[in-house]
């Protein structure tokens, strides 16, 4: 793998390969990275976990597409008496967040109503959001809800079905509830028969890898668990001496990402995290097994994969340090983009399948809904304790209509919520290697549609998937506790999270 | 005119309540005693109030019950790892800090030429705010492409392949060496004013007595800084007690627990569970720790503040 029959896209993974190899100088290596005008920048402040795989200007796609004229026009209609209102809402850097704060300007100039989005660390949206329903403060007029606070908050919020019937002079014409994908309703937004929210992100694990290193090593995209463990391994062994492993994982003790990649564990050996009577299930035998193929992937995967969360595992992949994940689909875009030296060397494929089929969601407990693609959707939902319910109505009714959300996907190249954002034939068009590309997104619908996994609907999730089991795992996987044992580790975690849901009255 | 203005102050003053005016000490008080109840006080009742009681996670409700949480903080094993983790933070890094500040100030103790410039230099570290510190080191001791990971790896004191923050015997030591770099400084600076306003009649009569440097130093020169030192002790000892910065930004305590703090513990159980009770509490128990080892170190060493 010489550097001159190389694509000069993977010049700087080249040039990090031959430096760990010691075949370059400390010197050749800066030198090379300087042409590559790569510096402090590029191992930004995203490694922190603190952002979502979402990159700059590289990643942003043709923004030059006008607002739609009836909606400027009904905008303008309908929002006279709220002229002047100003309105909040906090969320943490998700690709929709980031591409609407650029868009809400036109928002602003059609209705004169304010718009202020606090982009925040997710943990931080999750307290401020916490502390202003506790004290019913109305400070945040809209509420950014991941996927596993749904349940939390959901009496916190608008019903947006029912407001839409309700207010039907703010009812913004055409808006179309029908067209949500219905497995995003149902999976993400829908708590106890009342939407939450409007879905308005959805993340979902696929499986992505590197068509070039496949090819070179003779490997088949894998389609199974047993595939992917043995295409890594592979991997692995002929290429740790360039700095390449098999996969990249986002497995930061004590972090969200930890968490999303054990339950994809658990789903993808037959498992659940709850059984149907509200037990922890992560310790039966499918848990367990979960476990420990996780724990063989985190040996063929890059060290810092234990202190990375979805941000670190986004630059494995940019830097040539993985050669095949199975993790978020919203990596893609940023790996295409036009300042990406993987640019158009990813592809993608719905995610890999276990050896046991998947528990019926019937036999899992909380809501949960076990399968192959862990979805890390979020809702926006409209806060019942605002003092400005019905300007935040319009924007959100605006944030989440049709055109926002295909003008979203073509900035972000992030996947849709609505089945018509999807045929778009701006989207459609798009569908190439290059900055915003959606060419990725033909297989996120299918992966929607066919694999789409849910974490359990309960109120105590959020904390549970925050500090309980993903700190139970770090010591498991750091070697802290549990001397290399999943089963213990599972026993405990069991036990702690039992212990609480009975304490809370769950039970 | 002036008269004018005098007279017209005397008769607004004299429409005032004494307590009012610029001869009472009322006035010249009352701005920082408003920040001290606002920012100070406030915040400790209301993390007392949180305290006792009990929160349902499901429910939300707050049921009044002033035991539960005190009872929970002294039976949850992780707040005794946290605050054995917390003592060897402070340890450690207290251990560190003094003794590198007094030998870096001994040798920038001179009034030679450049040694100002080096003293400057030497306080740069403090400017830095501790969380971009934090990024840093997380940078640099990134196992990939850190660079001193990769040092260490070129000398042979690290295998390929390792993670100094992600391994849990290694974390805490990688979080103290950004302490460690960051606040060394702090003490640097201490001692040297210290070392500076030393009389240098006692040091002349064991010059003229042939007493070598190791005599000078731990028969003059470190009995005479003890006041200078055990206030320096003291200031880093409640600031490290209570760091959050590095520990949040490089490890997010982990992994596992193994670089978990009381502060961090308090930090993931409020923004993780949104138990605020218990937060509440862990934080008290934190102050109160502080407020007792501070107590008893000032009565040892008798410190006058």
């Amino acid at each position: 793998m010489s550097f001159k029959g190389y694509d000069k896209k993977t010049f700087i993974a080249d040039a990090a390969r031959d430096f760990a190899s010691r075949s370059i100088s400390k010197r050749d290596f800066l030198r090379k990275m300087g042409m590559a005008g790569v510096g402090f920048s590029a191992f930004n402040l995203g490694l922190l976990g603190n952002t979502r795989p979402f990159r700059g200007t590289g990643l942003i796609g043709d923004a030059a597409y006008a607002q739609d004229a009836e909606m400027t026009a009904w905008l303008k209609d309908v929002s006279k008496p709220f002229k002047g209102t100003k309105i909040r809402y906090t969320s943490e850097a998700t690709p929709p967040t980031v591409v609407l704060d650029k868009l809400k300007g036109e928002f602003t100039e059609a209705t004169g109503i304010e718009v202020e989005i606090e982009i925040v660390p997710l943990e931080q949206v999750l307290a401020k959001a916490t502390q202003d329903v506790q004290g019913e403060l109305g400070t945040y007029d809209l509420y950014y809800l991941d996927q596993s606070w749904v349940a939390t908050f959901a009496q916190d919020t608008i019903d947006p079905v029912q407001y839409y019937k309700d207010k039907p002079d703010l009812a913004m014409p055409g808006f179309d509830f029908e067209d949500f994908s219905k497995p995003l309703v149902d999976g993400l937004a829908v708590y106890e028969g009342k939407w939450a929210g409007i879905p308005f992100d959805i993340p979902i694990f696929c499986t992505m890898y590197r068509k070039d290193i496949l090819e070179k090593h003779g490997i088949k995209p894998p389609t199974t668990v047993a595939d992917f463990t043995a295409a890594v391994k592979m991997i692995t062994e002929a290429e740790k001496g360039n700095g390449m492993y098999g996969t990249g994982l986002q497995a930061k003790s004590g972090h969200y990402s930890l968490n999303c990649d054990w339950t994809q564990m658990v789903w993808n050996e037959g498992g659940s995290i709850f059984t149907k009577d509200g037990k922890f299930s992560g310790n039966d035998e499918a848990g367990v097994r979960g476990l420990e193929t996780y724990l063989e992937w985190l040996k063929n995967a890059p060290p810092e994969s234990t202190n990375s969360t979805w941000d670190g595992q986004w630059q494995m992949g940019a830097s040539g340090q993985a050669a095949i994940i199975n993790s978020w689909d919203e990596f893609f875009p940023g790996w295409d983009a036009a300042d990406s030296k993987v640019q158009g060397l990813w592809e993608i494929s719905r995610p890999i399948q276990g050896p046991n089929g998947l528990r019926p969601a019937a036999d899992a407990g909380f809501g949960e809904i076990p399968n192959w693609g862990h979805q890390g959707g979020s809702v926006l939902g409209l806060s019942k304790y605002s003092k400005n319910i019905d300007a935040a109505w319009l924007f959100m009714q605006w944030a989440c209509s049709k055109d926002i959300m295909v003008r979203c996907t073509l900035g972000g190249g992030f996947a849709p919520m609505r089945v018509s954002s999807f045929a778009d034939p701006r989207v459609k068009a798009k569908e190439v290697v290059g900055p915003g590309t959606t060419r990725h997104l033909p297989v996120v619908l299918d992966t929607i549609n066919k694999d789409m996994a849910s974490e359990p609907d309960m109120p105590l999730w959020a904390g549970f998937s925050n500090n309980e089991i993903p700190v139970e795992l770090g010591k498991l996987i750091t070697g802290q506790a549990y001397d290399g044992s999943a089963k213990a580790c599972m026993d405990q975690i069991a036990s702690l999270i039992d212990a609480k849901v009975k304490e809370s009255g769950l039970l | 005119m002036t008269q004018v203005i005098t007279e017209t102050r005397q008769k607004w003053q004299m429409s005032l309540p004494r307590f009012l005016t610029a001869e009472h000490p009322f006035p010249w008080l009352f701005p920082a005693s408003a920040l001290m109840v606002v920012f100070g006080l406030y915040p400790l009742f209301k993390a007392v109030e949180s305290s006792l009681y009990r929160r349902n996670a499901a429910t939300r409700k707050l049921i009044f019950q002033p035991e539960f949480n005190w009872m929970k903080v002294f039976q949850d094993d992780r707040v005794w790892d946290a605050l054995f983790n917390t003592l060897l933070y402070t340890g450690v890094a207290l251990t560190f800090q003094l003794v590198l500040g007094i030998l870096i100030a001994l040798l920038l103790d001179s009034d030679r030429k450049g040694y100002g410039i080096l003293r400057a230099i030497m306080t740069l570290p403090l400017v830095i705010p501790p969380a971009v510190t934090a990024m840093m080191f997380l940078l640099m001791l990134n196992g990939s492409f850190g660079v001193i990971s990769r040092g260490l790896i070129a000398m042979g004191l690290m295998p390929h392949n390792f993670s100094i923050l992600g391994t849990s015997s290694t974390a805490m030591a990688g979080v103290l060496l950004a302490e460690i770099w960051q606040w060394t400084p702090f003490m640097v600076l201490i001692m040297l004013a210290g070392l500076r306003s030393l009389p240098k009649e006692p040091f002349e009569a064991a010059a003229i007595d042939g007493a070598s440097a190791v005599q000078v130093f731990f028969k003059l020169t470190l009995p005479m800084m003890s006041k200078v030192i055990s206030i320096a002790v003291l200031i880093r000892g409640i600031d490290l007690m209570r760091s959050f910065d590095y520990v949040k930004v490089m490890t997010d305590s982990g992994p596992g627990t193994a670089t978990e703090t009381l502060t961090s513990y308090a930090g993931r159980i409020y923004f993780g569970n949104a138990d605020f009770p218990y937060a509440s509490t862990v934080a008290l128990f934190t102050l109160i720790l502080v407020i007792l080892t501070s107590s008893i170190f000032m009565r040892i060493f008798k410190v006058k503040l």
